[in-house]
């Protein structure tokens, strides 16, 4: 009731304000007539009466006043007015209000950008229900950290049924499915155990998803379709489930239709099951696992559980390493994975940038304040109290804020979309080309909080500044010398040396990571990307579990490959040599047997891949098509391997056996001589060190490794071409459809891309923060040239005394000079200070390059000092062209 | 005659107990102070309206124009519900103050 009667009041006062005026008008006339009637019958003439109602009735505008102000919401009031007149004052000095407008629409359309970004892929939840629970499972070894495991290891953790609800095994990335017909593609399908989809929540629109048996050996040819697949190829068909889908020329039953809000991790078009062995020995390790732990386990418990259990799992299997721990992580972390990292520095960078933004503008409202001197003190010689000057103050800066947060925000959402056209491929959650990322209550909460914490920040300063002026002294002098004082020179002199701090650790970071980017495009890979043409092909069908069928496709396929004109020269393996990822235990014949003696990295490869990627052979001889099955065993090692292993000696004629106890897919695998040393390439990427490893003919592979690999991953074709490679793409598609039989080769890509790929991290986050380091620079740079101009300004008169007294032109120059140079000094020293600090949390982005560095630490300082020379130079130069007697007239 | 000065705070109650004697406008509330107080109290006529914009506000009384015992067109300010309980507190609490007041004054030496 009474706060009803509140609103009431303060709608009428708001919304009917002439309505109220004129009743109130109207109410104290009838008063004052109604007196005068009564006075009038009391004798007096007509006009004294009335004289005489209005002398009793008071002073007519204060009781309005007081009847306004009774009628509540001051505070609205008084802001009301201040936005008003705030308004008002910003549209006089045009100049000004879109200069520190777009400034900080900048600076906050950046923040906006990139807290965008940060919002979708670290801050908004899992879209999975109970994602809390969910936990990526993780086998770090004595030999090698991976969150891959293996059929074992899987039951294993199934078994931990007291800390565990669901236990799934997914692919890795999946081998990829021909889809037969017309028009022959590979489609996304991962090989899933049947909990996955209640691991992940995932929600059935049609059908079911496997059952246990479906998901046993020989339990059928059945496949699980998300949405998107299930409208693209049956159009959205209720009537798909029980239809069969042909895949690598087999069928398969669709029992189940997956609802389109499932975002699939890894992503897929299509599940199929596992169809695990339920005893098995199988030690290779090949696949992801997630689960979901019990209500009210937490993460700890579970790793105490894995522990406790752990000795069993190696007592049950004597081969496996005893110091093989198993542990499980939050399954987000692991989504989000290193991007957290480079976004939370992108997001420090990008707020630098802001308080250098900001720094500016209080600059700039300091000049402004000056300039408004008299017009406080007058104000405030009227009875303004401090507080409502200041608070009169913080209305304008606030309001230029929030106009440059509106501002910020339209700039943030093309930023956004700018960001991801240059993003490297692979930013975690981001969906299809960044989809996922758009404008919710986050970021609009964020750039409202950063716009007006912006106000305040470079608006309080100013404000407290100007209201500070003594009323007298500020009253008498002259309008055009105020504001030349000691603390105001000095609060402008810590802005500027702030900023000149701020930007150089900016352009420090930015320094930095340019140098690892030249450092990674430096870095010989070890073989020729130029020419080369990857693609790849999915083995599907049972013609590809067996070597003899592998082997055959591929002697097939490059033979129609090197026919076609303009191709210098084929070659197949399963890993580029940028990225290779498979590694196995070896031991070397005629040493003492010792367990776990040696472990590297390996593949398998067709004869020519070599000489295609141009990697030399330092010693001995290739791979030929006679190194084929039944041939004595061969393998060719890189330097890094020979140099780890035989320090001393000859490889070349040793002997060596692979993969024992790794489990049946490796039965069969011959005893091999090493024939030869290649030279070093990068198998980890560019910026790790050349990983040992070896190299066997795939002609030469047990039928369970081919059988696993047609499994889980597809193979590569490469082609070097005399000219651009992209011409002969549809000759080798065509070629290789015939030799393969209607398989599709997709993913076809230059061996330059993939380069580029793989260090896009890298080119992204130097791009960035040299983006954010050069506006930086040039806010800088602005900020000493305003304060050195306006000074200079300021100081005309003093220039022309000097120069009346006997100064030369030299003298006065060096003084302004000097006067800037010592600010920026000051601040590429507290810079210095600042980025020997911070470097370190963009130590793990850098490559090739110390956090410290002595180049950049010396070479980035002096382009900051060389810029600030230019800017305090300008104004110094007009200084010493003061005409002294114009100087001295003036006053 | 000699008048009184208003006590600060005392306004508010003696409009409360003018209107809650029947529905008035501004002048006639004043009239009616004069009348119930002998013309004791001296009130600034002006005051009067800051003091019924409040009353307003805060959701004591009810105000609503309407045509005056003359025919002429008026704002007349009437008690709401919570307006009439706030009249019933404080003429209970003034009454206290007023009597222990009257009391305190009127003590002499023996009584002590």
């Amino acid at each position: 009731m009474k706060i009803m009667a509140y609103i009431r009041s303060l709608t009428a006062k708001f919304f009917h304000r002439s309505q109220i005026a004129e009743e109130m008008e109207e109410e104290f006339r009838t008063h004052i007539q109604r007196r005068a009637d009564d006075l009038e019958r009391g004798g007096l003439a007509r006009a004294e009466a009335e004289r005489r109602a209005r002398i009793e009735f008071g002073g007519n505008q204060r009781y309005r006043e007081e009847c306004h102000e009774a009628m509540g919401g001051a505070i609205v009031e008084t802001l009301m007015q201040d936005v008003r007149f705030a308004f008002r004052a910003l549209r006089k000095s045009p100049g000004f209000a879109v200069a520190a407008i777009s400034a900080l629409a900048l600076g906050i359309g950046a923040n906006t950008a990139i807290f965008s970004v940060v919002n979708t892929v670290l801050l908004k939840p899992l879209t999975y229900p109970d994602a809390d629970r969910m936990v990526e499972f993780l086998a770090p070894s004595s030999v090698i950290a991976s969150n891959l495991a293996c059929i074992p290891e899987f039951h294993f953790y199934q078994r931990q049924t007291s800390v565990f609800k669901d236990v799934a095994a997914y692919d890795n990335a999946g081998p990829g499915f021909n889809l037969s017909g017309d028009r022959p593609e590979q489609l996304h399908g991962i090989h899933v155990t049947e909990g996955y989809f209640r691991v992940y929540g995932a929600p059935v629109m049609l059908g079911r998803t496997f059952t246990p048996q479906e998901d046993s050996p020989h339990g059928g040819k059945v496949v699980v379709l998300s949405y998107g697949l299930w409208q693209r190829k049956f159009g959205g068909n209720p009537a798909t489930v029980g239809k069969s889908l042909s895949l690598g020329n087999e069928p398969y039953t669709i029992i189940g239709v997956i609802g389109k809000e499932f975002v699939s991790d890894p992503q897929a078009d299509m599940w199929l099951p596992f169809q695990f062995e339920p005893v098995s020995n199988d030690m290779n390790h090949f696949f992801q696992v997630a689960g979901m732990l019990k209500p009210g386990v937490t993460v700890e418990q579970a790793n105490a559980q894995l522990e406790a259990a752990a000795p069993q799992y190696h007592r049950d299997f004597p081969g496996t390493d005893p110091k093989q721990q198993f542990a499980v992580g939050s399954l987000r972390d692991s989504i989000i994975g290193d991007a957290r990292n480079s976004l939370l520095v992108m997001l420090g960078a990008v707020g630098l940038v802001l308080l250098i933004a900001c720094a500016n503008v209080a600059n700039l409202l300091l000049v402004r304040a000056t300039g408004r001197k008299r017009e406080f003190a007058i104000r405030s010689a009227l009875g303004a109290s401090r507080g409502r000057i200041v608070s009169q103050l913080l209305t304008e800066s606030v309001m230029l804020s929030v106009a440059g947060g509106i501002l910020g925000l339209g700039l943030g959402f093309i930023g956004v979309r700018a960001l991801l056209a240059i993003s490297p491929a692979g930013l975690p959650r981001i969906g299809e080309d960044g989809a996922a990322i758009g404008i919710d209550w986050r970021v609009l909460a964020f750039t409202l909080v950063v716009s007006l914490l912006t106000g305040i920040l470079f608006g309080l300063f100013p404000a407290i500044n100007a209201s500070r002026s003594d009323l007298n002294s500020t009253l008498k002098e002259s309008s055009n010398r105020s504001g030349t004082g000691f603390r105001q020179g000095k609060a402008r002199s810590v802005l500027v040396i702030s900023e000149v701090s701020l930007a150089l650790v900016l352009l420090i970071g930015a320094a930095l990571l340019i140098r690892t980017f030249v450092a990674l495009h430096g870095v010989g890979p070890g073989f020729d990307s130029h020419n080369v043409l990857t693609m790849e092909m999915s083995l599907n069908g049972d013609r590809y579990q067996k070597t003899a069928g592998v082997a055959q496709l591929l002697r097939d396929g490059r033979e129609r490959l090197n026919a076609i004109p303009g191709v210098e020269i084929s070659a197949s393996a399963y890993w580029l040599p940028i990225d290779v990822e498979d590694a196995m235990p070896f031991q070397i014949l005629g040493r003492p047997v010792q367990k776990d003696c040696c472990f590297n990295k390996w593949m398998s490869v067709t004869p020519g891949y070599l000489s295609l990627f141009k990697i030399p052979i330092l010693r001995g001889r290739d791979f030929t098509e006679n190194d084929k099955a039944g041939a004595p065993g061969v393998a060719l090692i890189n330097e890094a391997m020979a140099k780890k292993l035989w320090p001393n000696n000859d490889p070349i004629g040793q002997h060596i056996m692979c993969g024992q106890g790794v489990g049946p897919e490796l039965d069969g695998e011959p005893e091999r001589q090493i024939i030869g040393i290649v030279g070093d390439s990068h198998n980890s990427g560019l910026g790790q060190p050349a990983d040992p490893m070896m190299m066997v003919p795939i002609a030469q592979v047990p039928d369970g490794y081919a059988a696993a690999y047609s499994d889980i991953q597809p193979l590569f074709w490469l082609v070097r071409t005399h000219g651009d490679p992209h011409q002969v793409i549809p000759a080798i598609t065509e070629q290789l459809r015939v030799a393969s039989k209607g398989f599709p080769v997709a993913h076809i890509r230059t061996m330059d891309e993939v380069m580029g790929r793989s260090t896009a991290r890298q080119s992204f986050n130097m791009l960035l923060l040299t983006i954010f380091g050069v506006v930086a620079l040039v806010l800088a740079a602005i900020g000493i040239y305003g304060l050195m101009a306006y000074s200079v300004e300021q100081r005309t008169q003093e220039m022309g005394i000097r120069m009346a007294l006997g100064a030369d032109r030299g003298t006065i120059r060096k003084l302004v000079v000097w006067h800037g140079m010592r600010l920026a000094l000051i601040g590429v020293a507290l810079g210095i200070g600042a980025a020997f600090g911070l470097t370190r949390f963009i130590a793990t982005f850098l490559f090739g390059v110390k956090p410290w560095d002595p180049a950049v630490f010396i070479a980035v300082p002096l382009i900051l000092v060389a810029v600030a020379l230019v800017a305090v130079w300008l104004p110094a130069a007009r200084a010493s062209k003061v005409d002294p007697m114009q100087a001295l007239r003036a006053e | 005659m000699d008048q009184a000065q208003i006590l600060p705070g005392t306004l508010d109650l003696l409009i409360l107990k003018a209107v809650s004697l029947g529905p008035l406008h501004g002048y006639g509330i004043l009239l009616r102070i004069g009348q119930i107080t002998n013309s004791a109290l001296l009130i600034e006529q002006g005051a009067l309206y800051p003091a019924l914009f409040r009353l307003v506000r805060q959701g004591l009384l009810r105000a609503s124009w309407g045509v005056s015992e003359n025919n002429r067109r008026a704002k007349f300010y009437e008690l709401t519900a919570a307006g009439r309980k706030r009249f019933r507190e404080e003429t209970a609490g003034w009454n206290r103050l007023a009597t222990a007041m009257a009391t305190a004054l009127a003590a002499r030496p023996e009584e002590i």
